[in-house]
């Protein structure tokens, strides 16, 4: 109200803002391939596992999910895995070491807008995360004659909702860690436990005790919607609804909490 | 209009006063420092007038609209620089590519060249940030700092483990942009520094401003107590002096005095009447940090007195 606007304006203008989300798109990119940990972590890492994993007992049937193939078992999994790591893993990892380096600081002191720098993260994540569901795919069939999704669209919509919820989920647990030296130990270990809780390395009962813990966390259910564009089993739908729904839910809330606690300075002072 | 404009400002934390009615203004093209002990508000005060941080109570212009205000935030950025107190540059991109990633952030940067050679980094340009040295990631920084081309630079002790030949660069590079129209905001620790620089000061202790002026005339620095001392002349007794010295050691005198003329009156004169040379003639006024020294202890002291 006291502020007499003498100032000279800067033209607003949506096209030059979304060449500025490119331009930091580009630099989170180099970011990423350049600084070569990220990409062994999640790319070389679900590679590595699948190879591993088909290479010892690929062929074998399991007869719990009606005699479907371990590749065809893990091809989704490592999928899912590739999503889970690039958007919850790698990125809190990120977001916390540029916390805590004084690089978030730096940039909410550029006029690179909050909105723009949080549409390049995202951007830039889901780059990651779908080129490494695509190797997945390619190396499923070409290496293991494991067939690709029969709904693509299907897998279009378990992607963008996956990638939405985890990297939610990836920004909200960076906001609770409280430094550099924790943010890998921790982050891994939750990742890791509940991935083998919720049946990533072997198939669990959908009705054990296992399966009805892992159920209340997103990870078990990201893991059953990429299983469903596959349709591997008889008269199981593409659209796997209830699991998108929960997966969904945990977005919104970690949303919320990203949203409350998001901290730009080094938490040491 | 100044270029920053600062009235009453208040700030807290939890109920204790990190900033309390602190004012000052800064002109255009200035060169400005902000002094104080660790804890004594200043990274506070630096960090309203950047729109990083909320302040309490009080009235504040930066180039001309207030800081605190979300809506000129994003316009405040384009036009200010800052250089933080620790450096903060991605260490596995090249120079030329931070340069350049920064600069796509503003609508009129300078040239990433023109701010490599500025910086002096020519020969680092290719080269990964990881592999330069301390002083060099410094002055990466600062060059982040000016890239924008900004009207207003904000540098938290820009030359804080440098080595001598790059702090002057750093000194002649301010003095640069500062002549070019940029205004400086200087936070250090180095008096020497800030008297090379700036050519307003304030002191801030205990979440208040101290003092404030010049640096050739805080604290009545311009007025007070000088040294005058130089080497007795072969074959004087000190007695001979037509001066009383205060102290003798070593063949050096030392003259306390508070009107510094007469003294290198009598002295030269009876130089020239008797064929004495003096050497090592010297006058020492109080350093700007003995009066540094003596103004943040006097806050401190002041304050412990108000609490007990």
């Amino acid at each position: 109200m006291s502020t007499v606007d003498t100032r000279e304006s800067d033209p607003k203008s949506v096209k030059k803002d979304l060449r500025l989300v490119l331009h930091q798109v580009k630099y989170e990119q180099m970011a990423f391939w350049v600084n070569r940990t990220g990409a062994i972590f999640t790319i070389g890492f679900s590679v590595l596992f699948l190879v591993l994993l088909g290479a010892t007992n690929g062929s074998q049937t399991i007869s719990s999910l009606h005699n479907i193939t371990n590749d065809q078992f893990y091809v989704p999994g490592f999928a899912a895995y590739g999503v889970m790591s690039a958007c919850f893993t790698m990125l809190a990892i990120n977001l916390v070491t540029r916390r805590e380096t004084g690089l978030l600081k730096r940039l909410r002191l550029s006029p690179l807008p909050t909105w723009a720098l949080l549409a390049a993260i995202y951007i830039s994540t889901a780059i990651v995360a779908v080129s490494q569901v695509a190797v997945i795919l390619i190396i499923g069939r070409l290496g293991y004659g494991v067939q690709f999704p029969t709904n693509w669209l299907a897998l279009g919509l378990v992607l963008v909702v996956g990638i939405a919820c985890f990297t939610a989920m990836g920004v909200a647990i960076s906001s609770v860690i409280p430094n550099q030296e924790t943010a890998g130990p921790v982050t891994s270990i939750a990742f890791f436990l509940l991935l083998f809780l919720s049946g990533l390395w072997f198939p669990i009962s959908p009705t054990s005790g296992l399966a009805t813990f892992s159920k209340f966390f997103p990870v078990y259910h990201l893991l059953q919607a990429m299983a469903a564009p596959f349709q591997l089993q008889p008269g199981v739908s593409a659209w796997a609804w209830g699991d998108l729904g929960i997966i969904a839910l945990w977005g919104v809330g970690c949303g919320l909490i990203a949203l409350r606690r998001f901290r730009w300075s080094p938490r040491r002072n | 209009m100044p270029a920053i404009g600062v009235n009453s400002l208040f700030k807290s934390y939890g109920g204790v006063h990190a900033v309390s009615d602190v004012s000052f203004e800064v002109g255009r093209g200035d060169v400005f420092a902000l002094l104080g002990p660790n804890g004594a508000g200043k990274t506070t005060t630096i960090e309203i007038l950047e729109g990083f941080n909320k302040r309490d109570g009080g009235d504040v212009r930066v180039l001309g609209v207030d800081p605190g205000e979300r809506h000129n935030q994003r316009w405040l950025r384009t036009r200010i620089g800052v250089v933080l107190q620790e450096m903060a540059v991605e260490s596995f991109f090249s120079v030329r590519q931070v340069l350049e990633r920064n600069a796509g952030f503003y609508p009129a940067p300078r040239r990433v060249d023109e701010v490599i050679e500025l910086v002096g980094l020519c020969d680092k340009a290719q080269v990964k940030v990881k592999k330069l040295s301390g002083g060099q990631q410094r002055r990466l920084d600062i060059g982040l700092g000016i890239i924008g081309n900004p009207r207003l630079l904000f540098l938290d002790e820009p030359t804080t483990g440098l080595d001598p030949a790059a702090r002057r660069m750093t000194w002649d590079l301010i003095r640069t942009l500062s002549e070019q129209g940029t205004t400086v905001v200087l936070s250090s620790h180095y008096m020497d520094e800030v008297e090379a620089l700036a050519q307003h000061v304030v002191v801030l202790a205990k979440g208040q401003i101290a003092a404030s002026g010049t640096p050739w005339s805080l604290g009545g620095r311009e007025f007070g107590k000088v040294v005058i001392s130089f080497m007795l002349p072969d074959g004087v007794a000190l007695a001979d002096l037509p001066v009383t010295p205060s102290r003798c050691a070593g063949g050096k005198v030392e003259v306390d005095t508070d009107c510094e003329i007469e003294v290198l009156a009598r002295l030269t004169n009876w130089s020239m009447a008797t064929h004495h040379s003096i050497a090592g003639l010297s006058v020492m006024r109080q350093t700007l940090e003995d009066v540094y020294l003596k103004l943040t202890h006097d806050a401190e002291q002041r304050a412990e007195v108000v609490v007990a």
